[in-house]
């Protein structure tokens, strides 16, 4: 059997082929799924985002790695649901209604499923029932909103109304980026979470689980 | 020296700059006024004026300030049409000779944008990379969804009561950034280019991108010093510009020039237009790392 350590090098180099291949060898050889996240994984993530902060790495870095760790995740996630095994929690992400810019949306989206979170991905021009529902299925989600316009940032705003109208506030955290958005918009809408990166909005999400 | 045929609409009045947001937010308008000044100086035929969330009357105000500063034309940059009414309102046609401003930009989500027309005719910048089918929104995703865009978008700028003669329409087919590029946005870009350029009803549009998009989120340099986001900025207008891009939002500090086919970073942007998904994410990677 491989080094089940080897997926932590495989993650951090972008190696999707051999992080598939680490991760099948350990799950043969039963080791247990939980290990290689929290052992191997989640710390490789840990130390991509490190070197992102640091600008050792650049975006194309973020994203070939989030790549491997979801090859990875993908072989992971159906033994640790027979096992039990939570999420490090539930993220509803979506670019807000009027606006059809998605990149950033997909980088944090990206970063958050190789964090370990269980992400739901609405898309673009997304409406604020629609934000409502994907919300209402399960306690305890996290909703991170993305705009890139000035003239569509407002949305956020209507969609924290939503919430609060749904009654679901209490139960719901939110988290916005993009690139007019700031730590005093997220004040002053009432966000609990902001970002300015894909990396950070990791530990954001992190954070807001953790309260 | 910019390479000839090649309009330069000067990036840096702009909000989302971190260097000009530092001084939207201290009120420093004789910063601001300087970048106009110096943007002149450098040969943009156009100043860039994004005023971000600031207000309308922020917006007119910062027109008449440029203008008493440079006779260049404007390019009223904002998709809010209240800040875009304001700063049309505020544009002195005769300042700058008689040359009508920049509308950057129209999308099929605000073609109400249009009706700004009758304040003050504009060359509008017309978004085709979006699309509205069937009462849907969303991003086009392959080149012919972008001509389907731009024939439907060139409709309304031809539409009565303003008759926009191709000449004064700039298409932008939206650029995005080579280094997330995994669905294959630069080919489509590429492809449209090219079928929008054969389009003989679209004779005499100018084609334009707002360029540092291309390189966003890159190093400056490789692992062994050498610059990254020019020579990858001048590969894409190298290629593009046989098929009509005539115009860059960009900055009038780069040293743009049109690259031999064996420069490492034409044969890197070559080899993104072959690759598939991650493979052109990795390919960008290894041109720098």
């Amino acid at each position: 059997m491989a080094d089940p350590a080897g997926l932590y090098d495989a993650i951090l180099t972008g190696n999707a082929k051999q992080a598939a291949e680490v991760t099948t060898e350990a799950l043969a050889a039963n080791v247990d799924p939980s290990e290689l996240l929290n052992k191997y994984m989640i710390p490789a993530m840990d130390e991509v985002g490190r070197r992102f902060e640091c600008n050792e790495y650049f975006v194309p870095e973020l994203l070939i790695a989030a790549r491997a760790m979801k090859a990875s995740l993908e072989l992971l996630t159906p033994k640790m649901a027979e096992a039990g095994t939570e999420s490090a929690g539930r993220v509803v992400i979506g670019t807000v209604k009027g606006d059809l810019h998605d990149i950033g949306k997909n980088l944090v989206a990206s970063m958050l499923e190789g964090g370990g979170f269980e992400v739901i991905d609405l898309g673009v021009d997304v409406p604020a029932e629609k934000f409502v529902d994907a919300v209402k299925e399960k306690d305890g989600t996290i909703l991170a909103l993305s705009a890139l316009l000035t003239t569509t940032m407002t949305m956020m705003k209507t969609v924290i109304e939503a919430i609060e109208a749904a009654g679901l506030r209490q139960k719901t955290k939110v988290m916005i980026g993009g690139a007019p958005i700031t730590q005093e918009y997220a004040n002053e809408i009432g966000a609990d979470g902001y970002s300015d990166n894909a990396s950070a909005a990791v530990a954001v999400a992190r954070k807001l689980t953790s309260k | 020296m910019a390479i000839e045929g090649l309009t330069i609409i000067g990036e840096t009045i702009n909000d989302s700059v971190p260097s000009t947001h530092q001084m939207f937010e201290a009120g420093d308008v004789d910063g601001l006024l300087e970048l106009a000044k110096m943007q002149d100086e450098k040969g943009a035929a156009y100043i860039d004026v994004n005023v971000g969330p600031n207000t309308p009357e922020f917006m007119a105000d910062l027109v008449r300030k440029i203008q008493s500063v440079t006779s260049k034309p404007l390019s009223i940059d904002t998709p809010d049409p209240a800040i875009a009414k304001a700063g049309l309102e505020a544009y002195d046609l005769d300042r700058a000779g008689g040359k009508i401003p920049v509308l950057n930009s129209i999308s099929a989500l605000r073609l109400e944008m249009f009706d700004l027309y009758a304040i003050q005719p504009f060359m509008p910048i017309l978004l085709i990379s979006e699309q509205v089918v069937d009462g849907k929104s969303g991003p086009c995703h392959t080149a012919e969804q972008t001509l389907q865009a731009a024939k439907a978008i060139v409709a309304e700028a031809r539409a009565e009561g303003r008759k926009i003669p191709n000449g004064e329409l700039i298409f932008d087919p939206g650029i995005a950034p080579v280094g997330t590029d995994s669905e294959g946005n630069l080919k489509r870009l590429v492809a449209a280019a090219g079928m929008i350029h054969n389009d003989p009803d679209f004779a005499g549009v100018h084609m334009s991108v707002g360029l540092s998009n291309f390189t966003v989120m890159l190093p400056s340099k490789t692992a062994d010093g050498s610059p990254v986001k020019g020579p990858l900025e001048s590969a894409f207008l190298t290629k593009t510009m046989p098929l009509g891009l005539d115009m860059i939002i960009g900055s009038v500090k780069r040293k743009y020039e049109l690259l031999s086919p064996d420069h490492p970073a034409m044969v890197c942007l070559e080899d993104v237009l072959k690759a598939d998904g991650f493979e052109a994410i990795m390919r960008v990677r290894d041109f720098y790392a």
